[in-house]
């Protein structure tokens, strides 16, 4: 009962991170209709950022948190003039293309700059744990749950409760008509990556704490990532924050309860089944296809 | 202008020195020098990059099936190349007296059941989750190699027995093996392309929704494509292994192996028959420069991504049509452009073809050709169509009209399961309907054009027509469309709706009034019982609103019977008889157009108080 316990809490702490990590890939999808292969590395990337920030400056790696989102912010915001902008009219498969080119010569730079062993960021605490109830819960995991949390009810508010969220979602429904009501959706289309990737990158200050990573781990998130948004059902926030927690709470089970190498796979066999019965994914709605005007 | 004799069949007299010609000559010099080039010299690294670049060539070859013709981007057929390195690698384990080269074959059989199961998945999903399903596709059956140890041996790896002839020739039988692979992959890529097949699959990429209306057996023919793009791709990756003489998961299996065969796809030309050979001899060499001057890893990688990045930017439709369409620039130039000429005026469908003939409308049995029950369609709260019904008599014009939003699109919607009803019965020609798919629909007799144009952008006028299938066979599939009968029969058609001048041209090209024509063309090519006219009239001049309306009543003549929607009120009033008047989804009045006019819900619902002042006016 108390393994049961104990897989039950921590799959819902790592929940809490995946959400945050998924949180930007939906949203980008959602606003701007591509699907950011490039995800996963951008939240790697983060992690090694947070590496340098703790190992050589000696910031503690879930502080950093604060320096790392703006960093990833701007990356993002440069990756969007420059890459994503030029092909937004492209057929979507295009841009899975240009995305998954950009994942790759982002493993690369890491590779070049940082190496490709395993690194790991562990700070004091990392090997402390909170005992409640003969529950052991690792305070890295707590903190980092809990943090996610935070960060993702920020971007909630901002989403839902600002004149930006409404642009957002204007621009998201009808591009040309919220350009007609005064939006620069261009502009907004920027923000939106920005945000999006830097929430990746708020993710990956965290998950650097928990798991050891190299360039190459980009494709396991990737692959999470895209399990989490398409079980919850593509472009949907709140379909990806239940997408997250089923998902954190599968793999945990499934390596507490199975093995660990057979957990790679739960995330490859969620997308195939999931897009096979309901490709919507759990909380998205099929739209009308016959009505599109030419 | 008027177009000349010779511009209409330009495959006849062409000079030698025309681009095609020299393409073909371009293309033979290749093939013998790939041919002979192992027997000038033994310089093994070269050999060794030719062999890799042939594996590549035929992955992304096969590639082009799927991905270019039918246009299911895959970043999994790389998987392909892998699971016939393994067939042969673990069949040739279990059994040391067979030779080694009969598991070939039986690799590529592998590859296609297992391309078979992918099929059935491109059956759920298109665009860019299909794009992802193949990736997770890809680490799956990696997963899968490296944990089922028993067979595959896991990440340590398959060991090939060594080849057992000279030393002196090591590579020859691996590098003809691979050009014969090739040149059967190639041969099959080129028989596809002019087949009803080869039409379908490039219609489904163009509009999968439409493709079906127009009698295209999506799933069948999406997994013939998927069987096909793998099975001497399973074949290359047997020899492939059987070459390496050591495969493992990580080196067979690497989502990079996937990565190359889309770029080379994509830089040669996808949908073109030598782009990806030709974009996969020129990323090998590259692939090779990167291993072995930059020290591989990295460099790999920024050489595959920043490629990928780059040709999605600035080739997205690769080297070979960026070279065509520079050609056709350059010979087109100064002349007047086609797509402004005059539409024909057409001529009488019988008079031109003697597969039509008047009909007696007295032998005409007089019965419902369709019949609509209590048919419902909600979107949501939205209640698009809630209880029409309506019957379609043998042999007639029958008009229907509504209010903006009345649901007469979506009933069409649900005619031709385009979308699926809710509930109701729909009827055509005493068979039900409503369980069956859009193909089913349109091989029993039903055509459907759609309100906005909905033409096959990229194919020409003639490929639009013909990719049309009004039965399913397997040997049907396999017939020759670009030339033969049924370009003939589509010529006639073009001919009857005045386009034929325009049949080499994209249908992206043509005028919206000019694609309404084709549109129509299209559809009489499933020569159907009972065609379905989504606003034949909106959005065209008076001119050809006439000609339309005497095309209408030729064909009607011919015994096909119509189903129209039509705001314009002169036209349908002019035309139908019986008229039905849909309101809010249901079925508010139905009688002759006399009945129609004068019915005060009719004209409070939808006509107006005006309607009478105009027709009193003229």
């Amino acid at each position: 009962m108390t393994v049961f316990l104990q897989s039950l809490v921590l799959g819902l702490l790592l929940g809490g991170v995946y959400a945050l990590a998924a949180s930007g890939l939906t949203l980008i999808f959602g606003v701007m209709k591509v699907i950011n292969i490039a995800h996963g590395a951008f939240l790697v990337l983060a992690s090694f950022i947070t590496y340098t920030l703790w190992d050589v400056v000696g910031i503690d790696p879930l502080l950093a948190i604060v320096i790392t989102t703006p960093v990833i912010f701007a990356i993002g915001w440069a990756t969007y003039k420059i890459v994503v902008s030029p092909i937004r009219s492209a057929p979507m498969a295009s841009t899975v293309l240009l995305t998954f080119g950009l994942a790759l010569v982002l493993e690369g730079a890491m590779g070049e700059i940082w190496g490709n062993n395993s690194t790991a960021i562990r700070p004091a605490y990392g090997d402390e744990s909170f005992t409640i109830g003969g529950i052991f819960l690792p305070k890295a995991q707590v903190y980092g749950g809990l943090i996610a949390v935070a960060v993702l009810v920020v971007l909630w508010i901002v989403l839902t409760r600002t004149w930006l969220g409404r642009a957002i979602r204007a621009a998201a429904t009808n591009p040309s008509s919220a350009q007609l009501v005064g939006i620069r959706t261009a502009s907004v289309a920027a923000l939106v990556f920005a945000i999006g990737i830097a929430a990746a990158g708020a993710g990956g200050a965290i998950t650097g704490v928990l798991y050891p990573f190299v360039p190459g781990s980009h494709y396991q998130w990737i692959a999470r990532l895209l399990a989490i948004v398409v079980l919850g059902g593509l472009g949907s926030l709140n379909g990806a924050v239940l997408g997250a927690i089923l998902f954190g709470l599968a793999e945990t089970f499934t390596s507490t309860y199975v093995s660990p190498s057979w957990a790679t796979a739960v995330p490859y066999a969620i997308v195939f089944a999931v897009l096979l019965i309901r490709p919507q994914g759990l909380l998205g709605t099929r739209l009308r296809e016959d009505a599109v005007a030419a | 202008m008027t177009a000349s004799p010779a511009a209409r069949t330009p495959a006849a007299g062409r000079p030698w020195t025309q681009p095609i010609w020299i393409g073909r000559a371009i293309a033979l010099a290749a093939a013998v020098a790939l041919l002979v080039y192992p027997l000038v010299t033994d310089d093994r690294y070269y050999q060794n990059m030719i062999i890799l670049s042939l594996v590549f060539a035929i992955g992304a070859s096969g590639l082009n099936i799927i991905s270019g013709f039918a246009g299911y981007i895959s970043l999994g057929q790389g998987a392909f190349i892998g699971l016939g390195g393994y067939t042969i690698g673990v069949l040739a384990a279990r059994n040391p007296d067979v030779p080694i080269w009969w598991w070939v074959p039986v690799a590529g059989v592998v590859a296609a059941l297992i391309a078979l199961v992918l099929g059935l998945v491109s059956l759920r999903s298109s665009g860019p989750a299909f794009v992802i399903i193949t990736v997770a596709f890809l680490f799956l059956v990696q997963v899968f190699a490296v944990n089922w140890v028993s067979v595959t041996n896991g990440t340590a790896g398959l060991t090939m027995p060594l080849p057992d002839w000279d030393r002196d020739i090591i590579n020859l039988p691996f590098y003809y093996a691979l050009v014969v692979v090739l040149a059967l992959q190639l041969l099959m890529s080129w028989w596809i392309r002019r087949t009803k097949l080869g039409m379908g699959l490039i219609a489904i990429r163009e509009d999968e929704t439409k493709a079906a209306t127009i009698g295209i057996n999506l799933p069948v023919e999406k997994i013939i494509a998927f069987m096909a793009s793998a099975v001497f791709v399973g074949m290359a990756g047997a020899i492939y292994g059987y070459y390496l003489t050591f495969i493992d998961p990580r080196g067979m299996f690497s989502i990079l192996i996937s990565v190359q065969l889309v770029l080379s796809m994509l830089i040669g030309g996808k949908a073109t028959l030598w782009g990806p050979v030709l974009g996969a001899f020129l990323i090998e060499p590259l692939n090779e420069i990167a291993n072995n001057s930059f020290g591989g890893g990295n460099a790999r990688l920024f050489l595959f991504g920043g490629l990928l990045v780059l040709v999605v930017i600035f080739l997205p439709r690769g080297i070979l049509p960026a070279i065509e369409s520079t050609l056709m620039r350059r010979r087109t130039r100064n002349k007047a452009g086609l797509v402004g000429a005059r539409i024909g005026t057409g001529g009488s469908l019988a008079s031109l073809t003697d597969r039509v003939q008047v009909v007696d409308r007295s032998e005409l049995p007089d019965r419902p050709l369709l019949e609509v029950k209590g048919l419902v369609k909600h979107f949501g709260g939205v209640k698009a169509v809630d209880g029409a019904s309506l019957v379609v008599p043998e042999g007639s014009i029958t008009g229907l009209i509504g209010p903006n939003g009345s649901g007469k699109t979506t009933l069409f919607n649900l005619i031709d399961d385009t979308i699926r009803a809710d509930a109701g019965e729909i009827v055509l020609a005493g068979e039900r309907i409503d369980g069956m798919r859009s193909w089913q629909r349109a091989h029993r007799g039903l055509g459907r054009t759609f309100q906005i144009t909905r033409l096959f952008r990229e194919m020409t006028v003639l490929e639009n027509v013909v990719a049309a299938q009004s039965s399913f066979s397997m040997r049907g599939l396999g017939k020759i469309a670009v030339s033969g009968s049924e370009a003939r029969a589509a010529e006639e058609l073009l001919e009857f709706v005045g386009m034929r001048d325009f049949r080499d041209q994209r249908a992206q090209a043509l005028s919206y009034g000019q694609q309404k024509l084709v549109e129509l063309a299209q559809i009489l090519m499933l020569d159907p019982k009972l065609i379905l006219l989504d606003e034949p009239a909106g959005g065209i001049n008076p001119v050809l609103i006439d000609r339309m309306g005497e095309m209408i009543r030729e064909l009607n003549s011919y015994g096909k019977t119509f189903l129209i929607v039509e705001h314009n009120m002169p036209f349908v009033l002019g035309l139908c008889d019986p008229v039905h008047v849909l309101g809010r989804g249901k079925t508010m009045a139905s009688g002759t157009a006399e009945e129609i006019k004068n019915d005060p819900a009719v004209i409070d619902a939808y006509l107006g108080e005006d309607f009478h002042i105009e027709e009193a006016r003229r």
